[in-house]
């Protein structure tokens, strides 16, 4: 204990401490302009950012309730990275807000709630972490405080987020009661396969997949990313799924080990769903939001197929799809930030001739959805690439095929949007936008991480490595 | 009893809820009528539009008086160790009270305590 646990918990502490001065902020007497608070928040997170890379030892506090070590630290300075780019890009939103600073207290312990959610060690630490990442967002989903689908999505949000916690607390419970432990680390000793645990543990896998939407548990992501801001669209499709995707992983790979055969094959049916009805449903929506909310499902769906590999390439290739992901779909999330910011539309078909007016942004959308694609050059098809190759490690070809028909048909909604951009005609395309500093640094960082974590083998290296250290 | 059971037990909670509201909608004659619908008052005919806005006040006080009550809560289970774990107890109980009282303080400033 003592200076141990300081640093241990050096994530966490960090975030809180932020909080704790925007509180003080708000209680305070002077009254701050919204450009100030704005500048202030940014460079205490680009400070957070940068400490987190700092400092990181592995280690176990309070009896195995909170742990951490490399590999866990990696996943946080990630989802820290998420943050501070969502942050630049919303800039133009929260400029005119009157609530900034509630904003991103919420914000920021929903993310602290990620970070003990990603560190538990027991299920019941696991399960007040995940509460504390998702009830916060209810409330700013519904940011848009004058708009009556931004209420529609927050309310639709708790509800299904409450449905999959008491099935994931039914779990958790039924899970108590045939094993007679929580902790993570006694639980994966425990376990022999019984009905009740495997049934315990369908219970589980429901909650977690509510909560990367998954197909069949994915009903409640098109309405909700719909309606709520952009802002927190980004960060509900990237840092919240991307967290609940990392303990996910090391939830099955760790604690339910022995029940491995069984995993399998729920991974398999649901990963298979998800792609085809991600898909498919993604070539009908014209509002980009949704559009972008179905893509999300279909990548969950590949992402899947990943973990189901069960092997240290799954996990990588894991870690490393969703720090790629954080930077494709936050560099098109940026763009139509910005444009729904400043003019309100969100259609694809507003998009046509996009090009003629906004060369800069046409280009970062159509990389980003490159990206998301996965075409070449991009760092979307070196994640996909090992997504694949970690799930073909388990010898199941048919998945690996009905993956790659459902590259194809995801090429086409994805071009889609891109044939609108460059090629259309539009009698009233969205006038010049001038990208104030902050999100422009956005766009950038996305874009370089788009390139860069591609083409340098570097970052899939040390990802595998902190994986393999174990 | 073995775990088996427990699964037969919850499939038989699930058949008991589903047929007891498919059975209910096989037999029962619903009878159309506007007076039906209509939200129960004291017998008063409803008037105006159910989608009224109500005063804000009330909840807002519940919320503050669940911070307090939240705070007494967890502190009686506080006070039955706090003589064996000694300082660390008492200096834990304060950061938990400290960080209520923000919540209070906030609460204050944003003017929830004031009746409109």
């Amino acid at each position: 204990m003592g200076i141990d646990f300081l640093i241990l918990m050096k994530h966490e502490w960090l975030l809180i401490a932020i909080i704790f001065i925007l509180l003080f902020i708000k209680v305070g007497s002077k009254e701050w302009k919204n450009e100030s608070i704005l500048n202030l928040i940014n460079i205490l997170l680009l400070f957070n950012c940068i400490v987190g890379f700092f400092w990181n030892e592995g280690g176990i506090l309070f009896n195995e309730m909170f742990k951490t070590d490399a590999l866990i630290a990696a996943e946080k300075n990630i989802l820290n990275l998420g943050t501070y780019i969502i942050s630049l890009q919303s800039y133009s939103w929260l400029k005119n807000h009157k609530h900034v600073l509630e904003f991103y207290m919420l914000l920021l312990s929903t993310l602290a709630g990620m970070f003990f959610m990603i560190s538990a060690g027991n299920l019941l630490m696991f399960y007040l972490g995940l509460e504390l990442s998702s009830i916060p967002l209810a409330a700013i989903a519904n940011f848009d405080l004058e708009k009556r689908k931004s209420s529609e999505a927050a309310f639709k949000f708790i509800i299904s987020s409450a449905f999959s916690s008491g099935l994931l607390l039914f779990g958790i419970s039924l899970m108590y009661g045939a094993t007679g432990t929580i902790i993570f680390s006694e639980l994966s000793q425990q376990l022999n396969g019984s009905p009740l645990q495997i049934f315990a543990f369908i219970l589980l896998i429901a909650g977690f997949a509510f909560k990367i939407s998954a197909v069949p548990f994915h009903l409640w992501t098109a309405d909700v990313y719909e309606g709520a801001p952009v802002a927190v669209t980004s960060y509900l499709s990237v840092i919240s799924k991307g967290a609940v995707l990392f303990v996910f992983v090391s939830v099955l790979y760790e604690v339910f080990k022995p029940l491995a055969e069984t995993w399998y094959n729920v991974l398999f049916l649901l990963s298979v769903l998800t792609m085809i009805i991600g898909n498919l449903f993604a070539i009908r929506q014209n509002n980009l939001k949704r559009f972008l909310a179905f893509s999300s499902i279909a990548q969950v769906g590949f992402i899947l197929i990943g973990i189901s590999g069960n092997s240290q390439t799954g996990a990588a290739s894991v870690v490393y799809f969703v720090l790629i992901y954080i930077f494709s779909n936050l560099g098109a999330f940026g763009v139509i930030s910005l444009v729904s910011a400043l003019t309100g539309k969100e259609n694809i078909d507003d998009y046509k001739a996009f090009y003629k007016t906004n060369k800069l942004l046409s280009w970062v959308l159509a990389i980003s959805l490159f990206s998301l694609a996965g075409i070449p050059p991009t760092a979307g098809f070196f994640g996909k690439f090992f997504l694949l190759m970690a799930g073909a490690g388990q010898g199941n070809y048919l998945l690996i095929t009905i993956a790659a028909l459902n590259m194809i048909v995801s090429l086409y909604y994805y071009l889609k949007v891109v044939k609108a951009i460059f090629m259309d005609t539009n009698e009233t395309p969205i006038e010049k936008i001038t990208i104030p500093s902050l999100p422009k640094l956005a766009l950038f960082i996305c874009m370089a991480g788009i390139v860069l974590t591609g083409l340098m083998s570097y970052v899939y290296e040390y990802i595998f490595s902190l994986i393999s250290a174990f | 009893m073995g775990a088996s059971s427990l699964i037969v037990l919850f499939f038989a909670a699930i058949a008991f809820s589903v047929g007891g509201i498919s059975i209910a909608k096989i037999f029962v004659k619903g009878v159309k009528n506007p007076q039906k619908g209509q939200a129960y008052e004291c017998g008063i005919p409803a008037t105006g539009s159910p989608w009224h806005q109500f005063n804000v006040g009330y909840y807002l006080f519940a919320l503050i008086f669940l911070i307090f009550d939240v705070e007494l809560v967890f502190m009686y289970p506080w006070a039955v160790v706090v003589k064996q774990t000694g300082l660390t107890a008492l200096i834990e109980i304060l950061i938990f009270i400290f960080i209520l009282f923000m919540g209070f303080l906030y609460a204050h400033k944003k003017g929830a305590l004031k009746w409109m």
